[in-house]
């Protein structure tokens, strides 16, 4: 008699089942890894490139850093070198950005007076901050700077911008603070150099490679991966060049490292996708959408 | 006849549907001849101790301290001790968790098999498996629930919810619905005006309850029905939004906001109006549409947890919660309804008092109670095995805590305070006697 009934999913009428009856449709409701699209190694090791790219601006920085402690490069062939490179990377942005706007006159106007105010700054400082730190011992400089671009590399901005998002998005509280702890660190590394020349130059490349080279990589993920990929690949030679001739050891460490960055992450990723459990079901709170 | 200790963190002095919940469960279970107590933690400076709630039933408020929303630190072995005496001294056979955020609940489960006796969780919620707050509490409810002997959910929809949250077996677990005093939501004497329609709106005022959706819809059912007024009751950080929506489509003499109203005028607010609006966006039960439709109001609410499975469908419309204009044309069915006579609130209350009282939630929960002690409990190696699966990491941690807690246990038992040392109850409440002397 009571098979004849059959079982609904409703508490307002008593039904001759036990309280603790497990019916057919039980979890039938119950959604599994929904609006999942699992992403392809080439398309992860696209967006790994941005953190190779991050981590060989580190490396080569720090490869000029060594040089100029040694004394083994001109201060003003830096100088020279970064102002070469800030022009190209100007011209270049010019020539890209297909703006028609009528305020750049206004904003380049705007621009030259920051980097006059920024350079001169730096001219009158670069004495003080050559003996910033003389109290300090080089170890703590060096152990405060590593733990310092550790800091900058954790924290800076990789995240993948839809391009059409490219020039309004807003750095978020953690690629500033990643900024300021490697201009910081630099800082402190630069305390370590002995000519005035020698802590202007290292301090205007820093500025260089971490405040305006974050936003070149942004922009460049608008571009066809190509291009990514050859960039990637010229930072890249250029970082394990520059240290090969300083420490064979921290070349195959690095070496080690973008392989691991670039290959072996993205391929634990993939597979961890197989993994992913994602459940959904009535029980979830509702999302509004509000019109 | 068997001896129940209810715990939970939430109890009286609070209100709300936890604390009703197991108020009523317990009074319930004296009229069967069961002996119930409560355990609770106190409310200092004067709630505190021993406290008897009519018709005599036995509140006990252990000195803890609480950390957040009225729930102590789950700390697993502070409250011990006195969980041990009260056991001891009121001679309980079954320990009955509600609330899985409550942290009393989870330790009493945990310690409860120490004595021998058995154990049961009622699951009032229902929780995501996204956000890390869920994730942590859904551990900790698995890692509970790991030797319990039988929980409870109050819809079908809070028991799959569980199942998957604690990794349970579906056959444990049971699903006994919350009910309500059906004589304290009597629809009104005279029935509402069908010339003007009040939708009646009583919840807290916070995101979870939908309360964007009703601002989203307000000021459109207002423009679309002349006849329409809102009353709206509760209070809560979505308030200053309401106010604004009024002021702008100036709705003043149409939006009535009545600030808090108390467990008991929520009647008096329900027969003012015809049509009830729940805008929750989840829900594991929903007793306001209960209460509601038993005060004979026609109910609209979002199709979400376990709302549809409360009301039979010609007494509620749904609408999906994830679309205002859906709320709209719900609202549009409902008042049609209400406006073409077609909703009966004397018959809708007689049918509630048919489906839910606590009458019959008490005599399943004691056939819960019934089939639990008659099983086999599971010795302390089968136990340690148990905690052991729950994860290589976690699985330690537990079994970790639960031989730390089998020695203080120890410890208790032969050096702290042995069992002899103990003053036990020798006369409890007499509920028959009480209720012949009462009524003589």
């Amino acid at each position: 008699m009571s098979t004849e009934i059959t079982w609904e999913k409703v508490l307002w009428k008593r039904q001759p089942y036990p309280d603790n009856y497990v019916p057919e449709s039980f979890l039938s409701e119950l959604r599994r890894n929904t609006n999942f699209s699992p992403y392809t190694y080439s398309a992860v090791i696209l967006a790994s490139c941005m953190i190779a790219q991050h981590l060989s601006a580190l490396f080569i920085f720090l490869a000029v850093f060594a040089r100029l402690y040694n004394e083994t490069l001109d201060p003003r062939l830096l100088v020279g070198l970064t102002i070469c490179c800030n022009l190209l990377g100007y011209i270049l942005g010019e020539l890209l950005e297909s703006q028609s706007q009528t305020s750049r006159v206004e904003t380049r106007a705007k621009m030259l007076k920051s980097i006059i105010f920024i350079v001169v700054a730096l001219v009158i400082l670069s004495p003080g901050l050559r003996t910033l730190t003389a109290a300090t011992s080089s170890d703590s400089i060096w152990a405060i700077s590593a733990c310092l671009f550790i800091l900058n590399t954790l924290l800076a901005d990789y995240e993948a911008t839809p391009p059409d998002k490219l020039y309004t998005t807003r750095l978020s509280s953690a690629s500033v603070i990643s900024i300021n702890a490697a201009v910081f660190s630099s800082v402190v590394l630069a305390s370590r150099l002995s000519t005035n020349n020698a802590v202007f130059a290292l301090t205007l490349f820093s500025f260089h490679l971490f405040a305006l080279f974050p936003f070149i990589r942004l922009r460049l993920q608008a571009y066809p991966s190509i291009i990514r990929i050859g960039f990637t690949t010229f930072m890249i030679t250029l970082s394990l060049y520059l240290i090969a001739s300083l420490s064979v050891f921290v070349v195959s460490l690095l070496i080690l490292g973008y392989i691991l960055v670039l290959f072996i992450s993205p391929a634990i990723l993939v597979w961890a996708q197989g993994h992913k459990n994602e459940i959904r079901g009535p029980w979830d709170v509702a999302v509004p959408h509000l019109r | 006849m068997t001896n129940i200790a209810m715990i939970c963190d939430f109890f009286h002095p609070n209100v709300g549907g936890v604390e009703n919940h197991i108020y009523m469960l317990a009074v319930n279970l004296m009229n069967r001849g069961h002996k119930v107590i409560v355990i609770t933690h106190s409310h200092p400076p004067d709630r505190v101790g021993i406290r008897w709630l009519v018709p005599g039933l036995k509140v006990y408020y252990i000195p803890l301290r609480t950390i957040a929303s009225s729930a102590t630190l789950p700390d697993f072995f502070a409250f011990l001790p006195y969980f041990r005496t009260i056991i001891l001294r009121e001679r309980i056979e079954l320990v009955h968790g509600h609330a899985s955020l409550s942290a009393l609940a989870n330790e009493g489960i945990l310690h409860a098999h120490w004595f021998g006796i058995r154990t049961v969780f009622t699951d009032h919620s229902i929780f995501g498996f996204a956000d890390a707050a869920s994730i942590l509490t859904n551990k900790l409810l698995e890692a509970t629930l790991r030797n319990v002997d039988g929980v409870i959910c109050v819809s079908y929809t809070a028991r799959e919810n569980t199942v998957l949250r604690a990794a349970l077996v579906p056959r444990i677990v049971h699903v006994i619905p919350s009910a309500l005093l059906t004589d304290q939501f009597r629809p009104a004497e005279v029935p509402p005006p069908t010339d003007i329609i009040n939708i009646v709106v009583i919840s807290r005022l916070v995101y979870r309850k939908g309360i964007d959706l009703l601002v989203a819809t307000a000021p459109r059912v207002c423009a679309r029905f002349p006849n329409v007024r809102f009353l709206v009751g509760g209070s809560g950080p979505k308030l200053i939004e309401l106010l604004q929506m009024r002021e702008k489509h100036l709705l003043q003499d149409r939006i009535t906001l009545l600030g808090p109203v108390r467990h008991a005028d929520v009647r008096g607010v329900l027969i003012k109006g015809s049509i009830f609006l729940n805008t929750s966006l989840t829900e594991s039960f929903g007793i306001a549409i209960l209460e509601a439709a038993c005060a004979g109001l026609y109910v609209v609410s979002t199709r979400v947890g376990g709302t549809p499975e409360v009301l039979p469908e010609d007494m509620i419309s749904f609408a999906k919660p994830d679309e205002d204009v859906d709320v709209m044309r719900a609202l549009e069915e409902a008042i049609q309804i209400v406006s073409q006579n077609k909703h009966d609130p004397i018959r809708a209350h007689e049918r509630i008092k048919e489906f839910y009282n606590w009458g019959q939630v008490a005599d399943r929960t004691e056939v819960v109670y019934n089939s639990i002690l008659q099983s086999e409990p599971r010795d302390l190696w089968t136990r340690m095995q148990r905690t052991l699966s729950l994860g290589p990491f976690v699985g330690l941690i537990y079994l970790g805590m639960l031989v730390v807690d089998w020695v203080f246990f120890m410890l208790l038992e032969h050096i702290i305070l042995p069992r002899d040392q103990l003053d036990y109850v020798e006369r409890d409440w007499d509920l028959k006697r009480f209720r012949q002397v009462s009524h003589s």
